[in-house]
């Protein structure tokens, strides 16, 4: 074919930078996308439950478990003697039994696991138990393990810079004050599960829920004793992770991989929701004691605080989870002189663990309740206060963080200049401080709050990413690499980048389901990263084979390299256009390799953390938000009237789920912060443990306006796939301007004179409560 | 006891044996009749994946004993297409990405179909939010749900008004 | 593993002398609570009797200012009946906030009274209209019906038939739902008729739904929610639990009578 046929597109279907539909669209609405409940089970699969222990602190005296093995359908009972390697730690500090046997740590700490015919067998053959215990004193708050001596499950961190003391001592304004921020459920709305076969040798196969297949991995290796080798683990989608599904599904990939191996039978666990919800972390609650000083313009001069944070009983991801909090004290704010630090406490709770934001969300809160402070003291608009302690332009005095890192990318004040301007929002403000004054019940509030948030991992190793590709000899793509998909598009996303790179349709490229034995050694899907990591590894693989076929086409042509061109659906070689199919095809009779593993590894990031400097981030992701919330003074009851967000994720990958993801995280930010109540009872029971209970937001909790728009001017500084930003986390920061806007509508019954210091989540009876704390003040 | 009782299941004729009459809908057509499109999210029916249309209303199947519908016509996820042509409300979460992980998008959508039936919410974006507040969503794409419903609602009351004139 | 029989009764009597036969036997109305509470094993019931299928416990009936509804008539049912719209808009109106749209078509009215659960809705209608509670053996006054938290006047088998009762001149029930569970947190019904004003309060008191008798005297007095300015409301008698402390419920209490007063009109 010589000549340019017309019937090629201009551009291919699905590029990069264009909105496109998830790649299980049809599937998902036609209920044919295969989530591993729903697989075709392998013949003879038993099924597993847990039996869990009913204290928050004791030791286990007796266990007769005669009656569990006795029941229907019951092929096997296993306890910790059946798990001759009973650790689970992902933090490697060996604190995570599998089981235990002796020392309970966490009221539902499972104790054995019961394998049946039937799912409905094993669990209610696991009720039968019959466990005395000696009950240990229990330590369940921040406060009261502060008030015992603070036992910490992992090593706390400091960040300093300047001289905080005296900043403090000198400043012109002081304020001291405490904040209690709560944790959360992550509810994946797909619980839990994982199924293991077992193959010849020492072999084993896992499908688990799981952000981490790869961990996965090693800690089934690692119980079972055998090499990584042997273990391979397959995930295709979860029923959303949002981090609940980074660590702790090990424990039950663990047990059904222990029990597969000796009754040489498949089994499948799958924890019923209110185990899940009380036997795996959530996200960490803490308690933020702050020392302020600052000026009469309302800008700091120095920032003293503490970071305590319930971890539960075991290390987990407590330590990267808290020094991420510490990493956004600051949010968007200069402290000239700062000193932070974090005390990851240990409780006798379940362990908490990551969680969309993995602390940095609370570093944000209290950050803003600092601004916020401020700007109840001085009398000013909050947002004045911020924009007086932004982040400096590159290059002036005011860049550098707690930790060190310059902040080389700002584009805050711009951002949040625009978004006041869009949303009206002085003008709101001051109508609405005139409304109230003439409402007598009911009363609103309006805030604009920022969200600067670091991307990276901030352990740097683990910032790095491999992908798979091949490209078939009819010139289909197979790609393959180390994310997982949870729903935030991930799997999209990196096919458009080989679609983009080759210029083909996107159906020409098959997504496949991740697994250990494609791309190896691969990082938790987590951290914002999905994109940035496996993006750029897919695009590397993409261009080792492009330059292969790039090399083939100029000798068999003889036209020079810079001749032959990937345009939609072909190739130009010279003058000839080839399409693509017949141009692999060609390729392949000439024996080039069509197949290739990509790697990427995120540049120029470092952090040393016994002295916190570094540059842990590559870059930061901007946003800001609107609110305005109607909160009615005699119940504590409120609404979000409006919300308005302009958020940055660079030059979007794909503009659709990236609004996507924004919006999904806002709301899930808002249950968090508002109506997502955890409650422990003084025994140690979770008593929220169902959505009877715990309440995440419904549809009709959306804000009554709700505009999001992405900052399309913003562009990646550094070379990011396609000068994009990470989306995953940030967004979840935004909605902090839902609880400042009803913490101003609860300020007005005391004309804005004290700041209300509503803890989260600002529940309606919090918030009454603090309604009448200001009225009798 | 063994029970027998007879379904019709997305317009098939079904015979099932029940050995437990505490045998749930949800479990009967997961386990038994393997259509495994309709999820189990909590299984105490406060989620909605499990939303079933009997006998044209939106229940949770979770909280249906399978015994008590011996008779009843139930649809699922799996048979509200077409053949390859999808339904509107199908058609429209996609559209409008009404989802993210898609494991409360079937619930969604059959609980959708059913409130569409009933007729009380029409193209009002506050009813729509309220009608559809059994069914949790925690990736929080309700905003592409409501879009997605109140779209749907508008282009089949054109599709019947065109059939009708 | 314990055994459960299942029997559909296509008749009251039936119904009734199946319960006769059973040893722990329970009767399944639209299960929402009964099911969910099996899963849980915090009920073991031996034998189902299935009251779903018996026609003559479905509908409503107006005469009139008479209303008759079928205690197996769905939530939903109730929402959505014009003729009970017509004479009592507040009963649809609380029908139609009841758990979620799927909880609606398949719980029921005669389920939900006789549960009994100390935060659900309808038994503050049953009190605060005075309705008569018809059973398979005697008609029993909404004032002799709830003795406490998931405790009635009804004996060992009796099952309810239907409720009736005569429609006020106004109306309303207004109710601050727990957020996750959409039970009342505090829940009030008032209701007029001739010189009689009625207040129950559901989901509040410790002791189940109740009537107040202070609202009562001060609404008889005025129909405003002004009257309602001056009467207390005991936190004392108020529960406590994970959702809110007795005197945020006492304060609900006081707040949700004076908008049921306003929406009523």
């Amino acid at each position: 074919m010589n000549k340019m046929d017309t019937s090629f597109p201009t551009v291919i279907n699905g590029p990069l930078h264009a909105d496109r539909r998830h790649d299980s669209a049809h599937k998902h609405v036609a209920g044919s996308a295969d989530y591993i409940d729903d697989m075709p089970e392998p013949s003879g699969m038993l099924h597993a439950a847990i039996g869990m222990t009913d204290r928050a602190h004791a030791i286990i005296t007796s266990m007769d478990l005669s009656a569990v093995e006795s029941a229907p359908g019951v092929v096997a009972v296993l306890t910790a003697k059946d798990f001759p390697v009973n650790d689970v730690s992902s933090a490697h500090k060996h604190d995570e039994p599998v089981l235990t046997d002796k020392l309970v740590e966490f009221h539902g700490q499972p104790a054995f696991v019961v394998i049946a015919e039937t799912r409905a067998a094993a669990r209610q053959a696991a009720r039968r138990a019959r466990i005395e215990y000696e009950d240990l004193p229990a330590i369940l708050s921040v406060a009261e393990a502060k008030a015992a001596g603070g036992k910490f499950v992992t090593e706390p961190l400091t960040l300093k810079r300047g001289d905080a003391d005296t900043a403090l001592a000198q400043a012109p304004k002081r304020i001291k004050g405490q904040m209690e921020v709560g944790g959360q459920e992550h509810f994946y709305l797909e619980g839990h599960i994982s199924i293991a076969i077992p193959g010849e040798d020492d072999e084993m196969t896992i499908w688990a829920s799981t952000q981490h297949p790869s961990e996965i991995q090693h800690m089934v290796a690692h119980v079972l004793e055998v090499p990584s080798n042997a273990v391979t683990v397959f995930v295709r989608r979860m029923g959303g992770g949002f981090g609940g599904k980074e660590t702790q599904g090990n424990q039950f990939a663990a047990i059904a991989a222990v029990a597969a191996r000796k009754l040489k039978r498949a089994i499948k666990i799958r924890l019923d929701r209110d185990e899940d919800m009380t036997a795996t972390g959530k996200r960490h609650d803490f308690v933020i004691d702050y020392d302020l000083g600052f000026d009469e313009d309302g800008r700091i001069h120095g920032v003293k605080a503490e970071f305590a944070a319930r971890c539960g009983f075991s290390a987990d991801l407590s330590g990267p989870v808290t020094d991420r909090a510490l990493f956004h004290v600051d949010n968007a704010y200069f402290y000239p002189h700062v000193e932070v630090k974090s005390l990851p406490l240990k409780t006798n709770t379940v362990s908490n663990t990551a969680f969309r934001g993995f602390g940095g969300p609370q570093g944000c809160v209290g950050a803003e309740r600092f601004m916020e402070e401020i700007a109840y003291a001085l009398g000013k608009d909050p947002l004045d206060v911020r924009m007086a302690n932004f982040y400096g332009e590159p290059g002036s005095d005011r860049v550098l963080t707690p930790y060190h890192q310059t902040v080389e990318d700002n584009i805050m004040p711009r951002l949040v200049a625009e978004l006041a301007e869009k949303t009206d929002y002085r003008k709101r403000r001051e109508e609405i401080i005139a409304f109230n004054k003439s409402s007598r019940v009911i009363r609103k509030g309006i805030a604009l709050t920022p969200v600067k948030f670091g991307i990276s991992f901030t352990m740097t190793a683990f910032n790095q990413a491999g992908a798979l590709v091949h490209v078939y000899q009819d010139g289909s793509i197979h790609l393959n690499h180390g994310g997982t998909e949870m729903g935030q598009g991930l799997y999209t996303k990196v096919a458009q980048v080989i679609a983009d790179c080759f210029q083909v349709d996107l159906d020409r490229v098959k997504i496949t389901a991740t697994t250990t034995g494609k791309v190896p050694n691969t990082s938790a899907t987590a951290a914002s990263s999905g994109t940035d990591l496996n993006g750029m590894a897919a695009y590397d693989a993409a261009r080792q084979i492009k330059e292969r076929l790039v090399a083939f086409a100029a000798d068999k042509w003889k036209v020079p390299e810079a001749d032959v061109e990937f345009l939609p659906n072909r190739v130009r070689v010279g003058t000839d256009i080839i399409p693509f199919p017949d141009f692999i095809n060609q390729a392949y009779f000439a024996r080039i390799q069509l197949s290739a593993a990509g790697f990427y590894k995120t540049p120029e990031i470092h952090w040393n953390r016994a002295t916190g400097q570094g540059r842990p981030f590559y870059y930061f992701s901007y946003g800001a938000s609107v609110s305005e919330v109607s909160v009615d003074t005699l119940t504590g009851e409120y609404i979000v009237n409006r919300a308005d967000v302009l958020h940055d994720v660079g030059h979007s990958l794909n503009p659709a789920i990236d609004k996507g993801q924004v919006e999904g995280g806002f709301i899930q930010g808002m249950g968090w912060l508002t109506t997502e109540e955890l409650w422990w009872d003084g025994k140690g029971r979770l008593r929220t443990h169902a959505p009877s209970t715990y309440k995440i937001p419904l549809a009709s909790d959306k804000p009554e306006i709700f505009n999001v728009e992405l900052a399309e001017w913003s562009v990646n500084k550094l070379p990011t796939i396609g000068r994009s930003k990470a989306v995953g986390e940030p967004p979840l920061v935004l909605p902090i301007s839902v609880v400042e806007a009803i913490s101003m509508a609860v300020a007005s019954v005391a004309d804005y004179r004290q700041c209300p210091r509503i803890d989260t989540p600002t529940t309606p009876e919090r918030v009454l409560m603090a309604i009448e704390r200001l009225k009798t003040a | 006891m063994s029970y027998s009782i007879s379904l019709t299941v997305n317009g098939d004729q079904r015979r099932v044996e029940l050995d437990d009459p505490r045998v749930t809908l949800l479990d009967l057509l997961r386990e038994r009749l393997d259509l495994t499109g309709t999820k189990k999210g909590c299984d105490r029916g406060q989620c909605g994946a499990c939303t079933v249309l009997v006998d044209g209303r939106r229940v949770n199947s979770c909280l249906s004993l399978a015994v008590t519908l011996d008779g009843a016509d139930i649809t699922t996820i799996e048979g509200l297409a077409d053949g390859d042509t999808l339904h509107p409300v199908q058609a429209a979460f996609i559209e409008h990405d009404g989802f993210q992980c898609g494991y409360c998008t079937p619930g969604q959508i059959m609980s959708a179909v059913g409130l569409i039936s009933e007729g009380h919410a029409g193209e009002d974006p506050e009813r729509v939010r309220e009608g559809m507040s059994g069914n949790l969503c925690r990736c929080a794409a309700y905003h592409g749900i409501t879009e997605a419903v109140i779209d749907a609602t508008r282009r089949m009351a054109e599709t019947s008004e065109r059939k009708s004139a | 593993m314990y055994e459960t029989n299942y029997h559909r009764a296509s008749s009251v009597d039936e119904a009734a002398q199946l319960m006769g036969n059973a040893g722990e036997g329970k009767y399944l109305a639209g299960g929402m609570t009964l099911i969910a509470t099996m899963k849980q094993r915090l009920a073991a019931p031996s034998d189902l009797i299935d009251l779903r299928h018996i026609g003559s416990m479905k509908g409503i009936t107006v005469n009139g200012r008479n209303v008759t509804i079928g205690a197996g008539t769905s939530h939903y049912d109730v929402a959505s009946s014009d003729a009970l719209k017509a004479v009592c808009p507040a009963l649809c109106s609380l029908a139609s906030h009841i758990g979620d749209p799927h909880v609606r078509h398949m719980g029921t009215i005669g389920g939900s009274v006789a549960n009994d659960d100390p935060a659900a809705d309808y038994p503050s209608a049953v009190l605060a209209l005075n309705m008569t509670v018809k059973t398979n053996k005697r008609e029993i006054a909404a004032d002799d019906f709830f003795v406490g938290m998931f405790e009635t006047a009804l004996e060992e088998g009796e099952i309810i038939v239907s409720f009736s009762f005569e429609a006020p001149d106004k109306a309303a029930y207004q109710k601050f739902p727990n957020p996750a569970s959409r039970y009342a947190m505090a829940g009030v019904f008032v209701a007029k008729k001739g010189s009689d004003v009625r207040v129950a309060v559901t989901g509040a008191g410790s002791n189940g739904v109740f009537r107040h008798q202070g609202m009562e005297a001060a609404l008889k007095a005025a129909w405003a929610p002004d009257a309602l300015a001056a009467v207390s409301v005991d936190a004392g008698m108020m529960m406590a639990d994970i959702h809110g402390n007795s005197d945020y419920r006492a304060n609900l209490v006081k707040v949700m009578a004076k908008r049921a007063v306003a929406a009523a009109g």
